[in-house]
């Protein structure tokens, strides 16, 4: 080889190296099956005080973390009453939420919910929640698909 | 007697200067690390100065974790695991071909930059 060249291609090698390296790459949260958090089956529903039988849930099960101030949760809601008409099971969390207006917005717009969990946060950042909101569709405990936003019919008819 | 009152004065000083010291510490640290944690609501703030629901509910997580006995590279670690490196304005430290790579390029142009000044002062 030129003694000129040498050096040029020892730097297109190194470079093409870092480039296969990177794309090669894949993060840990693209291979990892994520599990739903524990601490929605030791969150009491809000309504009995009784912790959800996990069994009862069955295999496939909705959580939907929501908030009476949040208007565009608002805006979800007839798809969430529509899932319970197709008999999906919703676990919903309420979200860093005045207890008076939770109980308000339920009773002016419907519940959708099998159940309710009231929520200061935790939970929401076990599950890594990023804002309401925002919805996992769970399989056998795992996540198989997180909305972020509100939800739209191409979400859920796969489901329905 | 005036100078013992005066070194008595001086050692209560002393007592509660490094006292503030020690209360202040653990906020100043998390005040700091809130600094380096990014708003993934609005990405481009930390959650120091973010006043989403995003980031008002991981500082207060983060506190809680502290007060329980955590120490800010564990909180890191679980922030990490949790929401992804993302979540962190600090690269992980793992990534060297990341940041050595312009260091080689550089070093690369500068081996050729030598060769061609030796070349050149040669004819």
């Amino acid at each position: 080889m030129k003694k000129n060249l040498i050096i040029p291609v020892m730097g297109a090698v190194v470079l093409a190296a870092c480039v296969i390296f990177y794309l090669n790459q894949t993060t840990d949260k693209n291979n990892k099956q994520e599990e739903i958090s524990n601490l929605v089956f030791e969150t009491p529903d809000f309504y009995n005080n009784e912790l959800i039988d996990e069994k009862a849930m069955g295999e496939f099960y909705v959580v939907n973390f929501f908030a009476s101030w949040c208007k565009p949760c608002l805006a979800e809601h007839p798809l969430l009453m529509e899932m319970k008409k197709q008999g999906i099971k919703i676990i919903g969390v309420n979200f860093r939420d005045d207890e008076e207006n939770f109980k308000e917005w339920i009773k002016e717009h419907g519940n959708p919910f099998e159940h309710i969990l009231r929520d200061d946060g935790t939970i929401a950042y076990e599950m890594g929640l990023i804002g309401v909101p925002e919805t996992y569709f769970i399989v056998n405990k795992i996540i198989q698909k997180k909305i972020q936003g509100p939800l739209f019919y191409e979400d859920i008819e796969q489901y329905l | 007697m005036k100078i013992s009152n005066n070194i008595y004065k001086l050692i209560i000083t002393i007592l509660i200067i490094h006292m503030s010291t020690i209360s202040f510490a653990g906020v100043n640290e998390l005040s700091d690390y809130y600094k380096t944690i990014r708003c993934l609501v609005c990405e481009g703030q930390s959650i120091q100065e973010s006043d989403t629901e995003f980031a008002i509910n991981l500082k207060e997580q983060i506190q809680k974790k502290y007060s329980s006995g955590m120490t800010v590279n564990e909180i890191d670690a679980e922030l990490v695991k949790i929401y992804g490196e993302e979540i962190s304005f600090n690269p992980q430290k793992n990534h060297y071909l990341l940041w050595g790579t312009p260091l080689i390029i550089l070093f690369i142009i500068f081996i050729f930059i030598r060769n061609k000044i030796k070349f050149f002062k040669k004819t």
